[in-house]
C-alpha cells in the first residue's frame, strides 16, 4: 500500500492539514463503524469540504492505484465503511450544508454529511419534515442513508430513503461529476438515482442530494399495546395489517428489553408483560382516533392485556426515545450485542420468533428484541462478551441460522443495515448466480477497477487482500439503529 | 398511448418459453425483438423488429393478501389485477387508461402514472421484486416479496421506465395499499391561471391532505381538481375545509363530487392521455411551481392539457390542426424552452412515425448521457431490445 509521504503529501495539498489524519491513534476511530465483529484501519482519512476536492482526492487515488471509500457518520450496521484493504477514507461529514429548501416545489438540496434530523430541525415550523427517520437520526447522515437506503420506524407508511430521494450528485469511481435525477420528476434514460440509492459506495460517492420534503401529520396517536406473549403480539400486528389497516409505525419490544428500557428511561413499562407493541397512526384529527379505536380493539382481541395511550405530546416522545435509544439501553445487558436486519414475510413472524427463542435456547445466548414488526423487519439483539472466544462463536453461528431461516420462510436478510462485508456470504443464498452476475456487470459499469468501496455487498468483489477478523478486543462504539 | 394495431411475433405461454426464445434468438440471427404487453404506451417499433407478446404471460404466482404483497407475471392485465386485488380489498394506486388492455409489465417499462402520484406516487414506490430475461436469453432477479429489502442493487428502480431496452420483464412483486373506504373531486375554477397558482400556493399548507391536484385546460376556464381518499368523515371535513381555504380566492365555481358521484371526473383525469384525436402528445415534467406557467403556454399553442400540479408533470395533446412536424416543433418550441430553462425534460409519448425529429426535445441529462448509454451497451450489447426506443440514440 503506498502509504508514503507522496500520497499524504499531495491529500494534504488537495484536503490541507485539518482535513486529514493519518496517525495510528487518529485512525483508529475508523477502524469500523455501528459493525464492530470485524476491524480494518484505513491508510488515511481524508475530510473534504467540496465536491472539487472529492474529485481531486478519487483521481489521486486512481492514479496510484489506491482503493478509496466513502464514510459519513459510521453508524452503518454491516460494515459498509469497513476499508478493506486500506486506502483512504473519504469522510464526508464537513460537506454538511443545506443548499437549497423549496417548499412550493417540495425539495430540499442537501450535501451528504448533514446529519439526518438537523433537515426535520431547519424545517420546523415550515410543516414539513424529511421522512426517512432511522433511530440513529440524530448522528447519521443523508449521504450514509443513501448508500444504504436506510428506513426506520416511520417507513411503515411513508417508505424508506429511495422513496424520497429525487437525485444525486455524485463523483464517480473515474472522478467524473454526475447528476442522476433532480428536482424534477420523470427524467429521461433509466433511474439511475433509484439505482446508486442503496448501492453501499460501490458506485460512487454521493457528493449531493435532492430529497422531497413530507408534509407534517396534523395528528398522531401513539398507543402501547401490553401483551403476555410475544406470540399473541405478533399475532395482534399481522390482524392488524390483514384488517387493511397500514399505521404511520408498528414496532415491538419484547420483556428482554423492557427491562433495560425501564431501567434506562423510567417510562412506566410493564416489566412483566412478554411483549409490548408500540404503535402509531398519523393523518388528520378527524380520522386518527377511528384508526386508534380500532387498533385497540384488534389489540384486545388478540390478547392485549390493556392498551395505553401516550397522553400528551412529551409522552410520545418520551416512547419514541425509549424505542429509538434502545439500543444504547442494551449496556445495562451485556458488554457486547450483536443485531440481525431479517425481514420475513409480516404473517410469518410469530414464527420466526418462535425460532429466534429456540435459537438463543440451544445456543445458550440471550436474545433480546426491539423492531420493526409492522414491515416484518426483525432486529434479534444477541447479548454475549467478546472477551469470550467461545460465545463470540456461538452468536456467529446463531446470526448465520436466524438469517437462513429468514431466507426460509420467503425474507431477506436485510431490510435496511445493508450487506456491507456482514451479509456477503449470505448473497449467493438470496440470490442466483445469473442474478449476482448483472448486478457485478453493472458494477462493471460505474466501478470498473472496484476501487471505490472495494469488497463489498457483491460476494465476488474480493480481490483486495480482505482481512477479516472474527473479534478483536477494542469495541468500536455502538451505533443506535 | 393509442392502441397499435396487433403483430404477428412471439406469444410465450410460460416464462420458460421466453427464455428459449431470447436464447436462441442469439444464436440465430441476433434479430431485434420488442417486448408487448397491451400495446397502450409504447409506440410501435422499427418494422424489422419482432414483436414479442406477453400477454399470455398472466399467472398470479402468490398472493398472500394478509402480507399485503402479490407476486404476478407481468403480461397480467391491469384490469385484471384490479379485480384480484379488489377481491382482498386492496389495490395498486396507479390510475391507468385502458385498464382491460394495458399490462403490469407495460406501465412498469413505461413507468406509467396518473392523477394519484401526488398522494400515492409511482410504480417505483410498489414494485418489490423484479424478474427479467435479458437479450442473451438469461433470466435474472432482483428485490423479492417482501416489503423491506436492500440486499443486492435496486433493479427494479433501473427496470422502471426502462421501456423495454435492458431486459424482458416476466415477473413482478408488488407492495399493496388498501382500498380507500370512499374518494371525492372538489373542481374549481378561478379567472386567470395566476389565481390558481396563488391557490396551489395556499394548498402547500393546507390543513387537508389532498391526493390529487390535477389541472384541465379543456374547459373554460382551466379547472383546479383536488381529489381526497378515505373515511365518510374524514371526505366530508376535507371538502368543506378546502372550500373555506379557497375562498379568499373567489372561485368562479366549486364543485364537490363524492363517491360515485365523481366517477366520471376520475374517468376522466384517468382517461386524459388517449382522450384526444390530437397526432402529437407530449410529456413535460419541471417543478411544480411552474406547472401554471407552462400551461399558459400550452393554451397559447393551442395545446390541451392535464397538469399534475403537486408534481409538476403535464401532459399536453397538440391542436388536431397540427400535420408536420414542423407545426409541432414550432408549437411545442415555447414549451421546451421553459422546461429547458428550469432544468426540466419534455418527452414526445405519440406521434406518427417519421416524425423523429421531435423526439429528445429538451432533456437536461446532466452528465448522465454517458453513464446510460454505457449501462445499454453493458446489458443489451448487440443492441437487440426495442432498439431506439430511448432517446438517448445509439447506444
Amino acid at each position: 500500500m503506498p502509504n508514503d509521504q507522496g500520497l499524504l503529501g499531495r491529500l494534504r495539498a488537495i484536503v490541507g492539514d485539518a482535513g486529514l489524519l493519518c496517525t495510528p491513534e487518529e485512525l483508529l476511530v475508523y477502524e469500523c463503524d455501528g459493525y464492530t465483529v470485524e476491524k480494518k484501519v484505513p491508510d488515511v482519512v481524508v475530510f473534504p469540504t467540496s465536491t472539487e476536492q472529492v474529485v481531486a482526492v478519487v483521481r489521486l487515488c486512481n492514479e496510484l492505484g489506491v482503493p478509496f471509500i466513502p464514510r459519513g457518520a459510521g453508524t452503518s450496521l454491516a460494515g459498509g465503511t469497513l476499508p478493506i484493504g486500506g486506502g483512504v477514507m473519504i469522510t464526508l461529514t464537513r460537506m454538511k450544508r443545506i443548499l437549497e429548501v423549496s417548499l412550493r416545489d417540495r425539495y430540499a438540496v442537501v450535501e451528504p454529511g448533514l446529519v439526518n434530523l438537523h433537515l426535520t430541525n431547519h424545517l420546523k415550523e415550515t410543516g414539513y419534515h424529511y421522512a426517512p427517520d432511522p433511530s440513529s437520526q440524530g448522528a447519521c447522515t443523508i449521504g450514509g442513508n443513501v448508500a444504504t437506503n436506510s428506513g426506520g420506524p416511520h417507513t411503515l407508511k411513508y417508505g424508506v430513503t429511495v422513496n424520497h430521494v429525487l437525485g444525486v450528485e455524485a463523483v464517480m469511481p473515474d472522478g467524473s461529476i454526475v447528476q442522476f435525477g433532480g428536482p424534477c420528476e420523470d427524467g429521461p434514460g433509466y433511474d439511475l438515482a433509484g439505482l446508486f440509492v442503496g448501492s453501499e459506495g460501490t458506485l460512487g460517492i454521493c457528493t449531493k442530494v435532492w430529497v422531497r420534503l413530507t408534509r407534517n401529520p396534523e395528528s398522531y396517536r401513539t398507543l402501547l399495546g401490553v401483551f403476555e406473549t410475544v406470540t399473541a403480539a405478533t399475532q395482534a400486528i399481522s390482524a392488524i395489517i390483514g384488517a387493511g389497516i397500514v399505521p404511520a409505525a408498528l414496532e415491538m419490544m419484547d420483556q428482554g428489553i423492557i427491562g433495560a428500557l425501564e431501567a434506562a428511561f423510567h417510562f412506566g413499562f410493564p416489566l412483566d408483560a412478554g411483549a409490548v407493541l408500540l404503535i402509531e397512526v398519523d393523518g388528520l384529527e378527524v380520522a386518527v382516533e377511528d384508526e386508534a379505536e380500532r387498533i385497540e380493539a384488534i389489540c384486545l382481541e388478540n390478547g392485549a392485556r390493556e392498551v395505553r395511550r401516550a397522553r400528551s405530546q412529551k409522552e410520545r416522545l418520551l416512547l419514541w426515545k425509549c424505542r429509538k435509544q434502545a439500543f444504547g439501553a442494551i449496556g445495562r445487558l451485556s458488554p457486547s450485542y450483536c443485531t440481525q436486519d431479517g425481514v420475513v414475510p409480516r404473517t410469518k413472524l410469530p414464527e420466526i420468533l418462535e425460532f429466534i427463542t429456540d435459537c438463543g435456547r440451544r445456543h445458550d445466548l440471550k436474545i433480546v428484541n426491539v423492531f420493526h414488526a409492522g414491515d416484518g423487519n426483525i432486529h434479534p439483539i444477541l447479548l454475549f462478551d467478546e472477551r469470550d472466544a467461545d460465545q463470540v462463536h456461538r452468536v456467529l453461528r446463531a446470526s448465520d441460522e436466524i438469517l437462513q431461516k429468514c431466507l426460509d420462510l420467503g425474507g431477506s436478510v436485510t431490510g435496511e443495515h445493508g450487506i456491507g462485508v456482514e451479509k456477503i456470504s449470505f448473497m449467493d443464498k438470496l440470490f442466483a448466480p445469473e442474478d449476482l452476475a448483472v448486478m457485478k456487470s453493472i458494477r462493471e459499469v460505474f466501478n470498473p477497477d472496484n476501487h471505490c468501496s472495494p469488497g463489498k455487498m457483491l460476494p465476488t468483489a474480493g480481490g483486495c487482500g480482505t482481512e477479516s477478523r472474527p473479534y478483536q478486543s477494542h469495541p468500536g462504539r455502538r451505533a443506535a439503529m | 398511448m393509442k392502441m397499435s394495431e396487433p403483430q404477428p411475433g412471439f406469444q410465450p405461454e410460460t416464462q420458460e418459453e421466453l427464455v428459449r426464445f431470447i436464447a436462441e434468438n442469439v444464436s440465430s440471427g441476433r434479430r431485434h425483438l420488442h417486448p408487448i404487453g397491451g400495446g397502450t404506451a409504447l409506440p410501435t417499433c422499427e418494422a424489422e423488429s419482432i414483436p414479442v407478446q406477453l400477454n399470455k404471460l398472466n399467472r398470479v404466482i402468490d398472493f398472500p393478501a394478509r402480507d399485503m404483497t402479490i407476486t404476478v407475471e407481468a403480461g397480467i392485465r391491469i384490469g385484471e389485477l384490479n379485480r384480484i386485488l379488489a377481491a382482498e380489498n386492496q389495490r395498486l394506486p396507479i390510475d391507468v387508461p385502458q385498464a382491460e388492455q394495458a399490462t403490469l409489465g407495460g406501465i412498469i417499462a413505461t413507468n406509467w402514472s396518473g392523477s394519484r402520484r401526488f398522494g400515492c406516487g409511482t410504480m417505483r414506490d410498489y414494485v418489490i421484486g423484479i424478474s427479467a430475461i435479458d437479450a442473451s436469453g438469461q433470466r435474472f432477479s432482483a428485490g423479492g416479496r417482501v416489503v423491506k429489502n436492500v440486499a443486492g442493487y435496486d433493479l427494479c428502480k433501473l427496470l422502471i421506465g426502462s421501456r423495454g431496452t435492458l431486459a424482458i420483464i416476466s415477473q413482478v412483486t408488488l407492495k399493496l395499499r388498501p382500498q380507500a373506504e370512499t374518494s371525492a373531486l372538489v373542481t374549481l375554477t378561478f379567472d386567470s391561471l395566476s389565481q390558481v397558482d396563488a391557490v396551489l400556493n395556499r394548498l402547500l399548507t393546507s390543513a387537508t391532505r389532498p391526493m390529487v391536484l390535477d389541472i384541465l385546460s379543456t374547459t373554460r376556464p382551466p379547472q383546479l381538481i383536488v381529489g381526497f381518499e378515505g373515511t365518510s368523515r374524514e371526505m366530508n371535513w376535507q371538502i368543506e375545509t378546502l372550500v373555506e381555504e379557497c375562498r379568499p380566492f373567489e372561485p368562479r365555481t366549486t364543485e364537490s363530487l363524492v363517491g360515485t358521484a365523481a366517477e366520471t371526473l376520475w374517468k376522466r383525469l384517468r382517461d386524459f392521455s388517449i382522450d384526444s384525436k390530437s397526432s402529437v402528445t407530449v410529456k413535460a415534467s419541471l417543478p411544480p411551481s411552474r406547472t401554471c406557467k407552462i400551461l399558459n403556454l400550452a393554451i397559447e399553442s393551442g395545446i390541451a392539457v392535464q397538469a399534475h400540479a403537486g408534481n409538476g408533470i403535464v401532459i399536453g395533446h397538440l391542436s388536431e390542426r397540427v400535420s408536420t412536424a414542423e407545426q409541432a416543433n414550432s408549437a411545442i418550441k415555447p414549451l421546451s424552452e421553459l422546461v429547458r430553462s428550469c432544468d426540466g425534460h419534455l418527452s414526445v409519448l405519440c406521434a406518427p412515425n417519421g416524425w423523429n425529429a421531435l423526439n429528445a426535445v429538451a432533456d437536461s441529462w446532466a452528465g448522465s448521457l454517458a453513464w446510460t448509454q454505457r449501462l445499454k451497451r453493458q446489458l443489451d450489447p448487440h443492441n437487440l431490445l426495442n432498439p431506439g426506443v430511448m432517446a438517448f440514440g445509439p447506444a
